[in-house]
């Protein structure tokens, strides 16, 4: 009579062995990302959400100058800007952006905004979770655009005194 | 040369002919050949032009050799093209390689001092200096240093903002104060690299046309305050307009943007505003975007005036007027464009068969107008504003020119400075003419008949062939009490003065412009008699304007929107009541409705306490408004209305030209144009008359009103037509006319 446990002990030896090699060979293998545990790395130049991006002391890079929403095939930017007074200073120079509005459920992320911006204020990053339930909700508005301040910044608007210091306030 | 007056020249070979003494610049516009400038304006002098060198070029000009030979002679330097006037056989290279390397050594002087902050100026993107840097400028600049700096945004006055560090010093807007505007406000001050632009003292700038620099700088260093970082060019949309501040129709631009207007520029009409405009135009129809533009039919209830559906209002407005039947009235229709007017008034006279229609809210007059139509056969305006740049004289009797016609005020001042004739005017205080004018006389408020029979009598001595026109003898009768001493005694105006005036009226072709002392004299019939005789006797009946002041007051009159005459001046048989009897019915409560059409009686018409009394009484009074005006507020009714913006049709100007205004935007769905109210209306009453747009209307004008034959929708083009009076009055006399001092003369009715 065959010895049946050497056959089974065989067998379970070379599952165990594969179980083992997938288990050392995961980490450079895996397909599967467990998303929305896990997110795949998105490459440098992904073109994903707009983000409007401040100085490092806070001071807002756009300038209101409106060349975002000229270059846009889509025609989904609304730039409506406003003057910088002595007393509230959210960018440097004269001119700032009171709104800044994307409909991004017409923009086709082509980057040519981020590309016609003269101060480099408007990217695209890459935060590609955009779905939401609202059209509405779609309209993303300067609020929403604008980077977090820097932990050390000051709250804009600044006053005029405090925003000489600030990187190119006065140069204009 | 085939015609004396035309020269021959090549332009990068293309050969034009062009009349002598042009600009090579402009020949090289006929050839369609590109040369690039800055300074260069065609309506401004070139004394002080050839600042900016941009349009450089080669020039080569026949030379006849000692042998007889005819060479081209090359000039040994560039010339500026704008300043070069063109000669017989002249040959201009515009591409050469020199030309090339010198357009761009000028950008790039020009930008050394230029800060190029082009994305914060709101010029870019329709800046000259942008283009002609980027067609024919430098890819970078070698210039490193620190740039010149000077305050941003100098308020140099009420509406215009001047950043000094990017102007190039074109000289364009100190030449426009000079040459057109005649303010002389601007200048250059000091000279090289520290030359700015600024006004005497650092005073602000005083100008009635300022809006105009900010158009004609070539770079963003004048900008308006009011457009101030408001949009970019490629943010707004533009629809042709014309201006609804005065009767003058300049031709204008709305620039708008998401449903708000955000400037008006000026559009290009050589026969009406060139390409000016006013600042009461450019910075005043800011009111079509206000906040306070009414978006909800209003009805009193509970003697509040309450937010109502148009359904319910256009109900109540049409058992009330069922119940008034005939005692209705409307008064208004000077702001409304002729499409509305026509449609108002066959609403009251097919529909109401009322009469009761006026469209005059200033002084009542007798008349005035039909006045003139009886002497001279027209209403209005006998010249239109083009014909005054060829007259030799212009004798502008009390008329605060710039602020009533300030087109008609450039026009004149055109005549003066470019075309050498001569402007007399009379005045009972001192204007903006006393620039230019010679003599300008002030004359005792109320005794123009006084000063013009002094002139009339001394023109009546030199002209003895005036004795052959009809009414003569009762004429020189009349005025044989009237001596020049007696004249300036009763006018204040010294005799040697009256002399003048009359040596220049007998000079040559004169045109007379009579203004709002005339028209809103006591006695204005008598003085606008005397203005007839006077042009009667000097040959000049066809030269007579009194304009009118309110925007399409000419097109409101051409629509019927009188008592006494329908459409095209057509008598009616039943005469109506006009505003005062209008007014003094309601007071009265004789008059069961009244419908303001635009109109705002009780801030506008003379008699304030009569308007309110009137509108404040027991009829029912129903408001056409754009905002809830002193008079709206004391309806019962107030109707949204659409503003210039909002409408399609035409308005006919103070010279009789009837132009098209197209809709830019639209409000708000409950906003409706007047005329679509009216027909409403009439469809409620069950007699519709059936329009489906402001075309639909021009179109039946066209057929009913004979005057307006010409004026179809396809024919008006952006320049407009001006309509004719079928033929000229030939039946000219001359009318004795009684002097009565102010003191004796009590108010017309």
């Amino acid at each position: 009579m065959p010895d049946p446990v050497k056959p089974i002990a065989k067998g379970m030896f070379l599952t165990m062995k594969h179980y083992i090699n997938m288990l050392r060979a995961r980490e450079k293998t895996n397909v599967t990302v467990q998303y929305p545990e896990e997110r795949r790395e998105q490459f440098s130049r992904t073109r994903w959400r707009h983000v409007l991006t401040r100085y490092d002391n806070g001071l807002e890079k756009c300038i209101g100058c409106s060349l975002c929403a000229g270059a846009c095939p889509a025609r989904c930017i609304y730039v409506q800007a406003a003057e910088n007074s002595d007393e509230a200073r959210y960018s440097p120079g004269e001119r700032y952006a009171v709104r800044y509005e994307i409909n991004i459920l017409r923009c086709i992320f082509c980057g040519y905004c981020q590309e016609a911006c003269p101060t480099g204020a408007i990217v695209l990053r890459k935060d590609f979770e955009l779905a939401d339930y609202n059209r509405k909700d779609f309209l993303y508005t300067k609020e929403m655009l604008l980077e977090p301040l820097p932990i050390q910044a000051d709250v804009l608007p600044v006053p005029m005194e405090k925003a000489r210091g600030m990187v190119g306030a006065g140069k204009e | 040369m085939a015609d004396n007056d035309l020269v021959n020249v090549k332009i990068d070979g293309i050969a034009v002919q062009v009349p002598k003494g042009t600009p090579a610049i402009e020949a090289a516009k006929k050839a369609g050949v590109d040369i690039p400038f800055f300074c260069y304006h065609p309506k401004l002098s070139m004394e002080a032009g050839a600042n900016c060198r941009m349009c450089l070029v080669e020039v080569a000009t026949p030379r006849k050799g000692p042998d007889g030979t005819i060479s081209m002679a090359k000039m040994p330097k560039p010339q500026t093209a704008c300043s070069l006037p063109v000669s017989e056989g002249m040959e201009i290279e515009t591409q050469t390689e020199q030309v090339i390397a010198d357009r761009k050594a000028i950008l790039e002087f020009l930008l050394i001092n230029h800060p190029l902050d082009c994305p914060i100026c709101d010029r870019g993107g329709e800046c000259p200096l942008q283009n002609n840097t980027i067609f024919y400028g430098p890819q970078n600049s070698r210039f490193i240093e620190e740039k010149r700096h000077f305050p941003k945004a100098y308020p140099l006055s009420k509406h215009v903002v001047f950043d000094r560090e990017r102007c190039i010093h074109c000289a364009r807007c100190t030449r426009f104060t000079d040459d057109i505007s005649g303010d002389h406000q601007l200048a250059f001050l000091k000279r090289g690299a520290d030359m700015y632009i600024d006004t005497f003292n650092q005073s602000k700038m005083v100008s009635k046309f300022s809006g105009n620099v900010i158009e004609i700088c070539p770079v963003g260093a004048l900008l308006s305050r009011d457009y101030r970082f408001k949009a970019r060019p490629w943010d707004i949309l533009s629809q042709k307009s014309i201006c609804t501040q005065c009767s003058n129709g300049c031709n204008i631009k709305l620039d708008y943007r998401v449903g708000r207007l955000q400037r008006v520029n000026a559009r290009l009409n050589e026969a009406v505003n060139e390409e000016w405009t006013c600042d009461k135009g450019k910075f005043g129809m800011d009111y079509v975007s206000t906040d306070q533009r009414l978006v909800t039919p209003l009805i009193r209830r509970d003697g509040a005036l309450q937010p109502a559906t148009w359904s319910e209002a256009m109900d109540l407005v049409v058992q009330r007027l069922k119940e008034a039947g005939k005692s209705v009235g409307a008064i208004g229709g000077a702001r409304c464009t002729n499409e509305d007017n026509y449609i108002l008034q066959k609403f009251f006279r097919n529909v109401l068969k009322s009469n009761n229609l006026d469209h005059r809210l200033g002084t009542y007059l007798p008349p005035a107008q039909s006045g003139l139509h009886a002497r001279l056969g027209y209403h209005t305006m006998g010249n239109a504003i083009a014909d005054f740049e060829r007259m030799k004289t212009i004798f502008v009797i009390g008329s605060d020119l710039v602020n009533e016609q300030p087109i008609l005020f450039l026009r004149v001042r055109k005549a003066w400075r470019f075309k050498g004739g001569r402007i007399i005017a009379a005045n009972p205080a001192a204007t903006q003419i006393s620039e230019f004018a010679d003599p300008e006389v002030t004359y005792r408020a109320g005794a123009e008949v006084a000063l013009l029979n002094g002139i009339i009598k001394i023109l009546a001595e030199r002209n003895p062939s005036a004795a052959d026109l009809p009414g003569y003898g009762d004429f020189i009768k009349s005025l044989a009490g009237w001596s020049i001493e007696k004249a300036a005694e009763e006018s204040g105006v010294s005799a040697e003065r009256i002399r003048r005036i009359a040596d220049a009226i007998f000079s040559g072709e004169t045109a007379f412009i009579a203004g709002k002392a005339v028209t809103e004299h006591p006695d204005a019939s008598a003085v606008i008699e005397a203005i007839c005789n006077l042009a009667v006797l000097s040959g000049n009946a066809a030269n007579v304007n009194i304009p009118v002041t309110q925007c399409n007051a000419q097109g409101a009159m051409d629509m019927g929107l009188l008592p006494d005459s329908a459409p095209g001046y057509t008598p009616v048989e039943e005469p109506g009541l006009n505003t005062r009897q209008m007014l003094e019915a309601a007071a009265d409560s004789n008059l069961k409705a009244l419908w303001l059409v635009g109109a705002d009686p009780v801030a506008h018409y003379t008699d304030a306490d009569l308007a309110k009394r009137a509108l404040g009484g027991d009829t029912f009074v129903i408001a056409s408004e754009l905002f809830l005006t002193p008079s709206a507020e004391l309806a019962d009714v107030v109707l949204p209305v659409a503003s210039v913006a909002e409408k399609d049709g035409t308005y006919t100007n103070c010279e009789r030209r009837v132009q098209r205004i197209f809709k830019a935007f639209e409000l708000s769905p409950d906003v409706h144009p007047d005329w679509f109210v009216f027909a409403d209306a009439s469809g409620r009453l069950e007699q519709p008359l059936p329009y489906f747009s402001a075309r639909d209307i021009l179109r039946e004008i066209n057929v009913t009103v004979p005057l307006y034959a010409d004026c179809s929708p396809q024919k008006l083009g952006n320049e407009g037509i001006r309509w004719q009076y079928p033929s000229a009055k030939s039946d000219l006399q001359l009318v004795p006319v009684e002097y009565r001092p102010l003191a004796k003369v009590t108010v017309a009715e």
